[in-house]
């Protein structure tokens, strides 16, 4: 489930549209915020926001696709999902081609949306928590010395003490004091955490 | 005189005189002063389906239909008191009657004959029924067009349409979905939901009803009946289709028809007609247009003691030189996707109501075009 601060964000020119979504997301206790047009949302809009947004393709004013490009000049990278019209699909197209989520097309069945939101609130929490955990490991990895940051990088290609002390021209012992602190610093529990954490650097 | 003309002796006899008006197409009646006929051509005997027997010493009504029966004896009796002429030397259209009672559309002209004996009256009748057809089948075929051409039009609005009765179905199913759900979790809260969501769902159906009932309004066939009424009545009843294109194109639409311009006479769908397919030419018309520009105005006013002016003004490109002389020609399109009878059929509408239809390019500081057309105010007569 996500986690309690996301929310969808429902823009969406069309008062009824709005709260009949409002009211189905809440049977299924998602809290839901709705925007009467797509200037109101980019005005209010917080980078912080977490969960996704479900955005109306055609609306007065500034359109879905415009949110849209808008939303990713400032960085964000809240899940899109698209609420479709008929004569649409083409605009759904461009979307999708610039990074939406996903589109579903009016009337839809609600366990699509549902099912449609509740999956681009996963990969948002997901990404949130990749976002995380990147952080933390720079955080970590900023603390090494840069003799301990040359041991990890031979630790994580799978080399050996004894090969690591014959490149670095150290003894074995001394290899083996290093690959503890960076251990103890990167706060890696095995490693093959630590080798994630190498991936994690590298993105 | 020269020898080889045609001498007066050569036709004066009885014989030759009955044969050149037997040999007549029209059908010739002599009556005498009171209106009794006295002589009748072969023509009428076809015509009218008497013999000539059957028509001698009778008044010249039997031969009418209608008002024109009584009508007829009144001319006469008025141009012999006061010398007032009704139908004498002037002719007039009439209502004929056969001996089987039908009637006929006819053309009458009557001349006055003074002879010495008595004055008498000769009238030349011309049976319409031909040219009427044709030409009630050329406005038939005119109403056709116009029907056709709405219908076809609202065909092209098909998806803006769609639009607008998505947004009551969607959030109807969205409330019944939700309702299902909180009646399944059985909570006190819950139920309190359920019945808001019921009240909105029977907006929302009447809501949709309205798009559908505000359409069959359009869509029916104009039978081409005018009626007393006001613009902005009229143009009332098409701002909501009109509004639907312009906002599923992003269209910001200002709409301004004063209540108080004086009446007018006419066939509000087809006037109608005129406007939602000058206002689809204007979102047509800035398709590519920056979307703070994209702007129509729907206006109406007085410009003449009895003439109403309705404009449609976009912010489009305008119409080009090229174009300017052809596009009210029938079959004349700049659009990928048009037939080319939208303004044709227009400025027929307009026509046929007295009224005109033109445009002009706006000034090049707001740019774009304004098409307009007027309408006469009724005249109390």
């Amino acid at each position: 489930m996500p986690t309690s601060s996301a929310k969808v964000f429902i823009v969406d020119d069309d008062q009824a549209v709005r709260n009949s979504l409002r009211l189905l997301f809440k049977t299924v206790n998602i809290d839901a915020i709705t925007f009467e047009s797509g200037d109101a949302f980019l005005h209010e809009y917080d980078g912080d926001w977490q969960g996704c947004v479900v955005l109306d393709i055609r609306m007065p004013g500034t359109s879905g696709l415009e949110v849209q490009k808008i939303l990713q000049e400032r960085g964000n990278n809240l899940p899109v999902i698209f609420i479709t019209g008929h004569g649409d699909v083409p605009m759904a197209v461009e979307a999708m081609q610039r990074g939406a989520f996903d589109f579903v097309q009016k009337p839809f069945r609600d366990q699509e949306l549902v099912d449609r939101v509740s999956q681009a609130l996963n990969q948002n929490q997901e990404m949130q928590e990749a976002a995380l955990y990147r952080r933390q490991v720079r955080n970590c990895y900023a603390e090494l010395t840069p003799r301990e940051k040359e041991v990890m990088e031979c630790v994580v290609k799978g080399q050996a003490n004894k090969v690591i002390a014959m490149d670095l021209d150290v003894s074995q012992r001394t290899v083996e004091i290093h690959r503890a602190r960076v251990m103890e610093k990167m706060r890696a529990r095995s490693l093959a955490d630590l080798v994630r954490m190498a991936l994690a650097l590298g993105e | 005189m020269s020898d080889n003309s045609i001498q007066p002796d050569s036709i004066n006899g009885a014989i030759q005189i009955d044969s050149v008006l037997d040999a007549m197409i029209e059908s010739m009646i002599v009556i005498d002063a009171s209106g009794r006929i006295e002589r009748v051509n072969k023509a009428t005997e076809n015509m009218f389906g008497y013999r000539p027997d059957e028509l001698i010493g009778k008044p010249i009504g039997i031969l009418m239909a209608g008002a024109d029966k009584a009508r007829h004896s009144s001319y006469l009796d008025r141009y012999k008191q006061t010398g007032v002429r009704r139908i004498i030397g002037i002719g007039r259209e009439v209502q004929a009657q056969r001996k089987d009672g039908s009637s006929f559309p006819a053309h009458i002209a009557v001349g006055e004959v003074r002879a010495e004996d008595a004055t008498r009256f000769v009238g030349l009748v011309r049976d319409l029924t031909d040219q009427r057809q044709t030409e009630e089948e050329a406005l038939r075929r005119r109403e056709e067009m116009v029907n056709v051409s709405r219908l076809s039009m609202m065909g092209e609005m098909a998806a803006a349409m769609a639009h607008e009765l998505n947004q009551p179905l969607t959030a109807i199913a969205n409330y019944a979905a939700a309702s299902i759900r909180l009646l399944e979790q059985g909570t006190e809260e819950g139920l309190a939901d359920v019945k808001a969501a019921l009240q909105e769902i029977n907006e929302q159906a009447h809501r949709a009803g309205d798009v559908i009932q505000r359409t069959r309004g359009f869509t029916k066939s104009a039978d081409g009946t005018r009626k007393v009424t006001r613009i902005h009545e009229v143009a009332e009843l098409i701002r909501s289709l009109a509004t639907l294109d312009t906002r599923a194109n992003n269209i910001q639409m200002n709409w301004e028809i004063p209540a108080d311009l004086p009446p007018i006479v006419v066939d509000s769908v087809q006037i109608q007609q005129i406007i939602l397919n000058l206002v689809r030419n204007a979102v047509d018309a800035m398709e590519n247009t920056e979307p703070e520009k994209r702007q129509i105005s729907v206006t109406a006013k007085l410009t003449a003691p009895h003439e109403i002016r309705v404009e449609v003004c976009d912010r489009g490109p305008g119409v080009s030189d090229s174009c300017a002389n052809d596009i009210f020609n029938a079959f004349y399109t700049t659009k990928a996707s048009g037939m080319g009878m939208g303004l044709a059929i227009c400025r027929t509408i307009a026509r046929a109501h007295g009224g005109q239809l033109g445009f002009r390019n706006n000034e090049s500081s707001r740019g774009g075009a304004t098409f307009f057309f007027t309408i006469p105010t009724q005249v109390n007569s």
